[in-house]
């Protein structure tokens, strides 16, 4: 393993990109890394039928005709839009994609209420400009107008969380590809910074925002959107959850085992929730949570750490089910009001009907609940 | 996978030369295949020889199998073209046998239609299934329906249904209703009634069948959920008809005849074999081959036609049969099982694409794109469809169209066109990249009109993903699906403007949903009978959609008749069929205009299957009140609905009415709880009021139903008081029935002590129900107003109690459903409580209060809102002066005018009124008999003295009769203690009474 914390896809994927690169025959758009299909395969992973000669893993849980649309998107000349609940694996997609496509996921904007255009266009070296007055040298680019210069993969998360006119600065980005510095002077070529075929952007958007900052509809028409739903499939977000949670547990190097029935308890708590969720008639009455799925694996990873540091290093239901407490309860009275509900509604009949780790849970369950009220 | 070994030597037996010559070839390379894959002879090669075999055995049937699958537009090119080949005279066709007779009705109609069995009198089936209906649903894009308008429309060719009946169908289901028989057969989903928006539309329908059990020719799907993922997963598709749709659909559409059916047999033999033993279910499979094949025998049999003449239109499922009936020299005697007593009603009912893809599993747009393929293969290679004579809905150029023949002399039988089929790509059709373009153009303009900012850089950017996901997904040209999910890529954006998404429009521009729609000729005698009917309104309502009628009875008196047949219709179709916009009826009331949005032709099924429960709605309605009096559930509340329901809709006669109404009794009297007693109040009263003004004499069975009412109620009341499940509405409900009935109740001989007991044995312990009781009492005159209201004033007085008082209110507030007298008292309390209470208690319980009042809202709250307007000021500044009349020292003007004249207190009411009327009093006295004159003012004497002297003989006989044996005492106030007397002649009981009263 390497020395970083979390090291990005393309570095942590650098030898199954090689070895697709190296195998790759099908024609590829621009200066695309990998052809379209196998774009799609490295995400997708893949299966006896490829007829590769190693298995590619997959790294991205979801409908195949996402990862499709994604692709194609970014092969035309339009921006990729990826927009849903957070923890619906927006940005991870994101950044396979642009790892696989231009071998660099890292030029990214990160939208907030404090983006401004210099973030998205350029800004000055200041000593410098003093020193030299100002050229290319004393521009400092901006990770987009690096992907530019570079043709690949730009980034800009959150986009509906910048400010309108910041967003609007990606337009002429967008349709002309190419930002000019009126700074410069005019007679020479430095003065415009022209795309390299393969740029595209890949902006993602949560769906709770809406409403923020709307984008104009000359952006919206610019880009492709995507929108990547909750995941409701068990097996899948099964697979999911017990993925990431094995990642995580080799990061930290711990030895411990997620019981498979803890596992489908966390799941069906998930889904009896989103359920109440759907039927709730105001906010009032649902969890501030998404409930998606990144929320679950969160809770998982928070009750094995705790375990292993603090508990006897082995899962059980109570420390997942305060996990789960702690993680969802965000506003008091109304998220602990929803979960006291839940929990002597739902859990304490099926505790009585079906027992298993069901009984542990609610106890767990009850106890977070009065110590947090 | 478990079936292929039993039945192998069935397969090989009879191997000639020749047939090993045919796919010789094609043997070898799946022998070498499964050596390879499986690393030598075993199942693997067992079922790829197999499947072989089986191609080769249906090929060699010397009675033409023609294998179909269902909605399959290559199935139909194919089987148009066969046709105009070969030319059979006898048709046989998978379909259930008892439906032949309604083949013929189709022409009337457009399609799609589905025909349809229908039973609700059943017999040998669990009472839980009915009604039971089976629909075979009919496009015009079917190889069935190229098989059935040929037939029909050839002289001297013959068509035969061969399929098992719609007995047969429930006979054969051995499971419940729940999961009819295969997998692609299931009861329609039951959509929301459409009120308007889009998505209902939608719901209505995908709910065209109903709760139907479907059957389809040609049900050709993976019975084996991983077989079927797999080949989604391979093909990278996403559901089962994309998947057909691009590997047998396209590539099969120009196929020849041989092709085509050898191509069919395998697949049909792959499913099979791949099939997992589900007992019951390939028992099924099973047995309708063998049912079909009996009945082609018995057929060729009879009328010894050439088997050569014939062509037997089945499932390619069933093609790769292996029961030992298969075939013309099959041998077997499968024995036809007699069908049930139950009665089956035949009709029409229109069908939709979307009822089709609901019913049968299939992709949302499935059936709509396979209708565009069709449409589209017929213009490619001009083949001449057949159509019925007179098909509603035919396209008008067809004539024009020259046929051009599609295969020349016709080649020898058996020749292996498999192997080359399996290994080719299937090539460009030249009409789709001009197509696609067109679609994209379609969609934006789709769009723009739904909402979307759509423009023409999304055309472009739509064409070019779509051929970008085409490439992607190893598609040589964009399918329909890989259009759709561009035009979503491209257009669709985080919200949708209008009521249809992308996806939905794209549906919508491949053909969208058709309904069909049944023609008046086809419609069974109800529905034309209904139709004849509203004919007066002069509006098409045969056509979907809402048509507004306007009825003004008093200008067209008869238009009565129409609004009778519209109120019946509004009570039998469901929602949304017949609405009134304007007008009521009720008992006793009837509108002079109204207006409705009739919908008939959008709920036509409904109509339809009416049809099957009579022949006329009055019938109909008289049939559905019955059944619901008769109903095991039935309470006497529902049986009262029935006789309202009858009383209104078939006024008429009394007939129903009495029948239904003397069953409401019978279940009054067996019913032992009070759930239903405050709708039976109101029904009853409704009726009551109705039969008092429009009949001379209340019918008998009012009359004994409101004695027996009274009598159970009565019976129940004191059990009800303290029976916690009877709520306090209903106790108020039960005391009303018995408190407004009673003047007529009595009248019938019925006896008022018994609710006086019944009301004395009553000891309820919720506050509610005690309050309910007082008010009883109040009303019985058990209990002064005086007395209530010195309860209430106890109640609030004490600290203990205060909580529980507003409960106290609300039985108040309920009691005045029973005694509507009590609505000062009421009035009173309430105000108290608002004056009184605290805020902790008053406050909670004031929800309560409205929703009471709510609940009530027609009867209770004018009723205390009047009188509260009596009591309360008017006005504001009446306010300032004013004193609650309950407060106000108690107005007794005449005591205050005897006071005044220094009268004694004691003196008895109307003492004053003899001095100021004398000569009546006079008068009254000679008549009594009395002779003294007026006695002087204030005089005090035992009254009744004065006549005792006046009549000593009468006195003396009563004297006698009671044992008094002294004399007449002296006149004068009595010296001793009367009854003193009697103590000392009677010491014996005066010692027991003594007893008694010290305890003893």
């Amino acid at each position: 393993m390497s020395d970083l914390l979390r090291a990005p896809a393309e570095i942590k994927y650098a030898e199954e990109l090689d070895w697709l690169e190296s195998v790759d025959d099908g024609p590829k758009p621009f200066s695309w890394r990998l052809s379209p299909k196998m774009v799609r395969l490295f995400i997708l992973g893949s299966e006896r039928s490829d007829g590769l000669d190693r298995e590619i893993s997959q790294k991205w849980f979801g409908d195949r005709s996402f990862v499709e649309r994604s692709i194609v998107t970014l092969a035309s000349d339009r921006g990729l839009l990826l927009i849903g609940d957070p923890g619906t694996g927006k940005s991870w997609l994101a950044e396979l994609l642009s790892a696989a496509i231009s071998r660099n996921s890292t030029l990214v904007v990160q939208g907030t209420a404090g983006t401004t255009e210099d973030h998205i266009k350029y800004s000055w070296n200041v000593s410098m400009v003093i020193a030299k007055g100002q050229s290319r040298e004393s521009m400092i680019p901006s990770p987009i107008m690096t992907a530019m210069e570079a043709g690949s993969i730009g980034r800009f998360e959150e986009l509906t969380r910048s400010t309108s006119d910041v967003q609007d600065a990606l337009i002429s980005i967008l349709s002309e590809k190419y930002i000019s510095v009126p700074e410069l002077e005019s007679g020479g070529s430095d003065n415009i910074v022209f795309a390299k075929p393969g740029f595209s952007i890949i902006a993602t958007a949560n769906s709770r925002d809406r409403g923020v900052n709307d984008l104009s509809s000359a952006l919206k028409r610019r880009f492709n959107f995507v929108r990547i739903p909750v995941m409701t499939n068990r097996k899948s977000e099964a697979e999911i959850v017990r993925f990431r949670t094995e990642e995580l547990l080799r990061r930290h190097s711990i030895e411990l085992e997620v019981p498979p029935t803890l596992l489908d308890v966390l799941l069906q708590s998930f889904a009896d929730l989103r359920a109440s969720a759907a039927a709730a008639g105001s906010d009032d009455e649902k969890l501030e949570s998404a409930l998606s799925t990144a929320e679950q694996i969160g809770v998982l990873e928070d009750a094995v750490l705790h375990s292993n540091f603090f508990g006897e290093r082995t899962l059980t239901a109570r420390s997942l089910a305060s996990s789960l407490v702690g993680s969802l309860a965000r506003r008091e009275p109304e998220d602990l009001a929803i979960l006291n509900k839940y929990l002597h509604g739902v859990v304490e009949p099926r505790s009585k009907e079906q027992g298993g780790s069901w009984p542990e849970f609610l106890e767990g369950g009850r106890d977070a609940i009065a110590t947090l009220s | 996978m478990s079936a292929a070994p039993e039945s192998a030597p069935v397969v090989r037996e009879g191997t000639s030369a020749a047939r090993e010559s045919t796919f010789a070839g094609l043997r070898g390379q799946l022998h070498e295949a499964a050596a390879a894959f499986a690393g030598g002879p075993d199942a693997l090669e067992g079922i790829l020889l197999g499947m072989v075999d089986d191609v080769d055995r249906a090929v060699r049937e010397p009675l033409e199998i023609f294998p179909v699958c269902h909605h399959s537009p290559a199935s139909a090119l194919a089987m148009a073209r066969r046709l105009r080949e070969k030319r059979p005279k006898v048709v046989y066709l998978e379909l259930c046998e008892d439906m032949a007779p309604l083949l013929t009705e189709l022409r009337n109609c457009r399609l799609p239609v589905a025909v349809q069995a229908f039973a609700s009198e059943m017999d040998g089936f669990p009472p839980e299934w009915a009604p039971l209906s089976v629909v075979a649903p009919i496009t015009e894009a079917s190889a069935e329906y190229q098989a059935i308008a040929y037939a029909l429309d050839t002289p001297d060719v013959e068509l035969v249904l061969v399929d098992r009946s719609s007995d047969h169908v429930f006979q054969w289901d051995s499971r419940g209703r729940s999961a009819p028989e295969a997998a692609g057969e299931g009861p329609a989903g039951d959509g929301p009634d459409g009120n308007g928006t889009a998505a209902d539309e939608d719901a209505t329908e995908t709910a065209l069948h109903g709760e139907a059990v479907g059957v389809e020719i040609g049900d050709l799907r993976p019975r084996f959920a991983e077989l079927e993922e797999h080949l989604l997963r391979h093909g990278k598709v996403r559901h089962w008809s994309e998947w057909w749709h691009q590997y047998v659909e396209l590539p099969l559409g120009d196929g020849d005849h041989d092709t085509y059916r050898q191509v069919m047999f395998l697949i049909g033999s792959l499913f099979r074999r791949l099939a997992p033993g589900d007992p019951s279910r390939v028992r099924v499979d099973e047995d309708r081959e063998r049912y079909m094949w009996t009945r082609m025998r018995e057929h060729l049999a009879a009328t010894g036609t050439d088997p050569e003449d014939c062509l037997y239109v089945c499932g390619a499922f069933h093609a790769a049969s292996r029961v030992e009936e298969f075939g013309v020299a099959g041998s077997g005697a499968y024995e036809i099982s007699p069908r049930s007593a139950t009665v089956w009603q035949h009709g029409l009912i229109p069908s939709s694409h979307a009822a089709i893809e609901a019913q049968f599993g299939l992709a949302a747009g499935s059936v709509s794109i396979a209708a565009t393929e069709w449409a589209k293969s017929l213009r490619r290679t001009r083949v001449r469809p057949y159509r019925l004579a007179g098909q509603d809905g035919a396209r008008k150029s067809r004539a024009k169209q020259t046929a051009v023949p599609a295969a020349g002399p016709e080649q020898p039988a058996a020749t292996d066109r498999l192997s080359g089929f399996l290994g080719r790509t299937p090539a460009l059709d030249p009409l789709d990249e001009a197509e696609l373009l067109g679609w994209c153009v379609d969609i934006v303009s789709a769009a723009r009109r739904a909402g979307y900012l759509a423009s023409t850089a999304d055309a472009i950017a739509v064409f070019e993903t779509s051929i970008l996901l085409a490439g992607m997904r190893d598609r040589a040209k964009p399918t329909p699906y890989d259009f759709q999910d561009a035009a979503v890529t491209c257009i669709e954006k985080d919200a949708v403007p209008g009521r249809r998404d992308v996806r939905r429009l794209v549906e919508i521009m491949m053909g969208g949903d058709r309904v069909g729609r049944v023609g008046y000729d086809s419609l069974p005698p109800l529905a034309r009978d209904v139709h004849d009917r509203l004919e007066p309104l002069g509006l098409k309502l045969q056509q979907r959609g809402v048509r507004r009628a306007l009825l003004d009875m008093a200008s067209r008196p008869e238009l009565r008749d129409c609004s009778d047949v519209l109120w019946m219709l509004r009570r039998l179709l469901p929602r949304g069929a017949a609405r009134t916009v304007m007008g009521e009826r009720a008992l006793g009331e009837r509108s002079i205009q109204e207006s409705w949005d009739l919908a008939l032709g959008t709920h036509q099924r409904a109509l339809i299957e009416l049809g099957y429960e009579g022949v006329s709605i009055e019938q109909v309605l008289e049939q559905r009140l019955r059944r619901a009096a008769h109903a095991p559930r039935a309470t006497a509340a529902t049986v009262l609905e029935a006789v309202e329901d009858a009383a209104l809709y078939l006024g008429g006669g009394r007939r129903l009415a009495d029948e239904l109404g003397t069953r409401a009794l019978a279940v009054l009297a067996s019913e032992r709880s009070v759930d239903g007693a405050p709708e039976v109040l109101r029904r009853v009263r409704r009726l009551l009021a109705h039969y008092r003004t429009s009949e001379p004499v209340l019918p008998p069975w009012i009359e004994s139903f409101v004695k027996a009412g009274y009598a159970h109620y009565c019976t129940l009341l004191p059990t009800a008081f303290t029976d916690e499940d009877a709520t306090t509405g209903q106790v108020a409900a039960m005391l009303g029935f018995l408190f407004s009935m009673e003047g007529l109740a009595l009248s019938l001989g019925c006896d008022r002590a018994q609710l006086e007991l019944a009301v004395a044995q009553s000891h309820p312990g919720d506050p509610s129900k005690t309050a309910l009781l007082w008010a009883a009492q109040v009303q019985l005159g058990t209990l002064s107003r005086e007395e209530l209201r010195a309860r209430c004033a106890e109640l609030l007085a004490n600290p203990l109690v205060v909580p529980a008082y507003p409960r106290y209110l609300s039985g108040f507030v309920h009691a005045l459903e029973p005694v509507p007298g009590l609505a000062d008292v009421v009035v009173e309390a309430v105000s108290n409580a608002f004056g009184r209470l605290p805020d902790a208690v008053l406050l909670p319980w004031l929800p309560t209060l409205i929703g009471t009042l709510r609940a009530g809202a027609a009867d209770l709250a004018p009723l205390l809102v009047r009188e509260a307007g009596r009591i309360f000021p008017a006005r504001l500044a009446a306010l300032d002066a004013w004193v609650p009349p309950w407060r106000a020292p108690a107005p007794v003007p005449v005591r205050r005018a005897a006071r005044a004249a220094g009268q004694a207190a004691d003196v008895r009411r109307g003492a004053a009124l003899a001095p100021a009327h004398p000569a009546a009093f006079d008068a009254l006295a000679d008549l009594l008999g009395c002779t003294e004159g007026w006695a002087p003012a204030g005089a005090v004497g035992p009254a009744g003295a004065a006549l005792l002297t006046a009549h000593p003989a009468t006195c003396d006989a009563l004297a006698g009769l009671l044992g008094c044996t002294e004399g007449w005492a002296p006149a004068g106030p009595p010296t001793a203690p009367a009854g003193a007397a009697l103590t000392a002649r009677h010491p014996g009981s005066a010692t027991a009474l003594e007893a008694l009263l010290a305890g003893g």
